[in-house]
């Protein structure tokens, strides 16, 4: 499945259009000032943290319940790194929101460093056993963040809450700068994935991971590649949304975040890029409308909703209408 | 000195009541999980289905609690039908054995399962705490014991705990029905080669799986003596710890994981608030859970009482 490098190639595909898109989207709202730079911002973190669980959970199979401690990891990785270090704080203000990326890339790589310790032991366990060993490690993390963070901070509000001091913080256009920079990484790194190899090899994993040993997939390494790229993309995005949030505190590990990316993930269709992006759509329109229309009930219909796709489309709304033929091809070659 | 002592004994003590209800909770959670490899993601929203039902029915009939737990252990019945026929049964009725995928698939339902339930608790119940007020077993709500001062519902509850492992023991080691569903658990396949029905013995551990937890979240009850919907986030990670440490499937296993983790919870506590008192000693105590939870998993997978 290694092809060459073939820019007519990838612009017949679908999806590398729609990536464009969303990108093109985003700007054009933003240019004429259609919606707020925050609900751009949110919408942004929501289609790339689905994109960044979609490369564990998606390809390789992986239901990670945890994946919210990067977010948390990396998120007080930058508010911390801004607060003690000058140099970083003056990092992040300069080149238009890319010195903000440059920091949160720092801070990213090292939730992926995390991941890569963490994941040489919680990677040998298949299955429920895994979803359970990253949920532990996500409580673990919130309740010592909880607990040791209120003695250490450096605003000493006697709470895991750590604000960002008035001279850190920075435009939002530059917040927003940086995010659809990660957004299009996020969305690029999937693609360029799931047409490698190295993606095929994932979703060997996926269906059967003796199997693929067996044919000679690398599949431990394979896998905690995955789980740091997957790691690394929450935590850059993580990063810009805690900078955007002004602070940082222990609800960045809480379950809520996971719980976003895997209902993204099932609505829109398991390891699908289109499918993610479509997800995160869905899951941004319902969040909103909803909320607006039915405040209160709005993540019940939510759970409904997830309910329905689960028992009738397991493979999601992309699923649904993977065998239909549009010219001769079949629409699920032409989404993947 | 003596503070640290009796501050240990006293944390001790609690902790380990509290290991014995978080113990004898997880076993509905135990039993899903073993004989139906269905992970119930909802168990924290399952035991709160139990708590509210008994204070709704205190509050609004004052009916007794100890005659309420019944009524709640047959909503808790119904509600295991339903889960399976709703939610379960199209997904694994008529599997044998099951793949990672369709594994998947029930961890996802569930999931889905506790999102509806929580957040159909904010709306209709709301987020301010309830309780049962000032009920108490018998007269006194207080119990000294040399310097130790313990609750009478706390160990009302860890004496209820006991006895419902107990009894949940013999009845799957002494009845038919217990040893069909311990079959199943075995080898499905080899069950219905001698004439047990999976399909049957599936809905009945569904029902006794979400009964036993419902009927069981009147014991959280009696530990937190105020209930928010919030308690489920923290109940439902820590059986995860209880179940996996106990070994799957098993319900003596279940209660001594329980007691484990109470006790190291209890000592942890104690230590942290003499050596950092900066640190919050709570939620510090609470992290050891976890963090047996994934040393179980990596080591020994099996758990202590359970089958490889």
């Amino acid at each position: 499945m290694v092809r060459d490098v073939n820019i007519y190639y990838y612009l017949k595909k679908p999806t590398l259009l729609f990536i464009i898109l969303t990108l093109l989207l985003v700007v054009l709202l933003k240019l004429f000032d259609i919606t707020t730079v925050d609900t751009l911002i949110t919408l942004m973190s929501f289609i790339s943290f689905a994109a960044s669980l979609n490369i564990i959970m998606g390809f390789a199979g992986y239901v990670d319940f945890g994946h919210a401690v990067f977010i948390g990891i990396s998120g007080y990785t930058y508010v911390l790194a801004v607060w003690y270090y000058s140099p970083l704080n003056a990092l992040q203000h300069i080149g238009w929101g890319l010195g903000a990326f440059t920091l949160a890339v720092i801070a990213g790589l090292v939730s992926a460093l995390v991941a890569g310790l963490v994941g040489f032991a919680v990677l040998k366990l298949r299955g429920a056993y895994f979803a359970i060993a990253t949920l532990g490690l996500s409580f673990a993390a919130l309740y010592i963040i909880k607990s040791t963070v209120p003695a250490l901070e450096p605003t000493q509000f006697y709470a895991a809450e750590v604000i960002l001091p008035y001279h850190a913080i920075i435009p939002k256009i530059y917040v927003f700068n940086a995010m659809l920079i990660a957004t299009a990484f996020v969305l690029i790194a999937n693609y360029v994935i799931r047409n490698s190899k190295f993606g095929v090899g994932l979703l060997a994993i996926k269906e059967d991971e003796d199997a693929a040993e067996d044919i000679g997939v690398p599949t431990v390494k394979y896998k905690i590649l995955a789980y740091l790229l997957s790691a690394f993309f929450a935590g850059l995005v993580g990063a810009l949304i805690s900078l955007n949030r002004g602070g940082v505190d222990e609800t960045a590990f809480s379950l809520a975040h996971s719980i976003d990316m895997i209902v993204m993930l099932v609505i829109g269709g398991l390891g699908s890029v289109f499918g993610t992006m479509l997800g995160a759509y869905i899951y941004y329109w319902l969040y909103d409308t909803l909320l607006v229309k039915f405040p209160g009930i709005n993540l019940i219909i939510l759970g409904i909703i997830v309910m329905l796709i689960v028992l009738f489309a397991p493979d999601g709304i992309v699923g649904l209408f993977k065998e239909y033929k549009i010219a001769g091809k079949r629409l699920r070659e032409l989404l993947e | 000195m003596t503070g640290i002592i009796s501050d240990l004994i006293i944390n001790i003590v609690t902790g380990v009541i509290w290991g014995l209800i978080i113990g004898s909770s997880s076993i509905g959670l135990t039993e899903l999980w073993g004989v139906m490899k269905v992970v119930n993601i909802a168990q924290g929203e399952t035991l709160l289905i139990g708590a509210y039902t008994v204070i709704w029915l205190y509050t609004a009939f004052s009916l007794s609690p100890l005659l309420g737990i019944w009524i709640s252990l047959i909503i808790g019945v119904l509600v295991g039908a339903a889960v399976y026929f709703a939610l379960l049964h199209k997904l694994i009725g008529k599997v044998e054995i099951l793949t990672l995928k369709t594994e998947m698939s029930t961890l996802l339902i569930m999931f889905a399962l506790s999102i509806v339930l929580s957040n159909s608790y904010y709306y209709w119940i709301g987020s301010e705490p309830r309780g049962l007020g000032t009920w108490t077993l018998g007269t006194v709500s207080y119990i000294e014991i040399g310097n130790l001062t313990l609750r009478t519902n706390e160990i009302f509850a860890g004496v209820f705990a006991i006895v419902l492992v107990v009894l949940v023991h013999l009845f799957l080691t002494k009845t038919i029905i217990g040893k069909s569903i311990r079959a199943v658990m075995q080898d499905a396949q080899a069950a219905s080669l001698v004439g047990v029905d999976p399909m049957k013995i599936k809905l009945l551990t569904s029902i006794l799986g979400i009964g036993l937890t419902v009927f069981t979240g009147f014991l959280i009850l009696l530990h937190e003596a105020s209930i928010t919907p919030e308690v489920a986030v923290k109940y439902a990670p820590i059986a995860f710890a209880v179940v996996v440490l106990g070994g799957l499937g098993s319900v003596m296993g279940t209660l001594v994981g329980g007691i484990v983790i109470g006790f190291v919870y209890g000592l942890t506590k104690v230590i942290i608030s003499h050596v950092y008192p900066a640190v919050l000693s709570d939620p510090f105590a609470l992290s050891t859970a976890f963090i047996i939870l994934v040393l179980t998993l990596l080591f020994k997978p099996e758990g202590l009482f359970g089958r490889r």
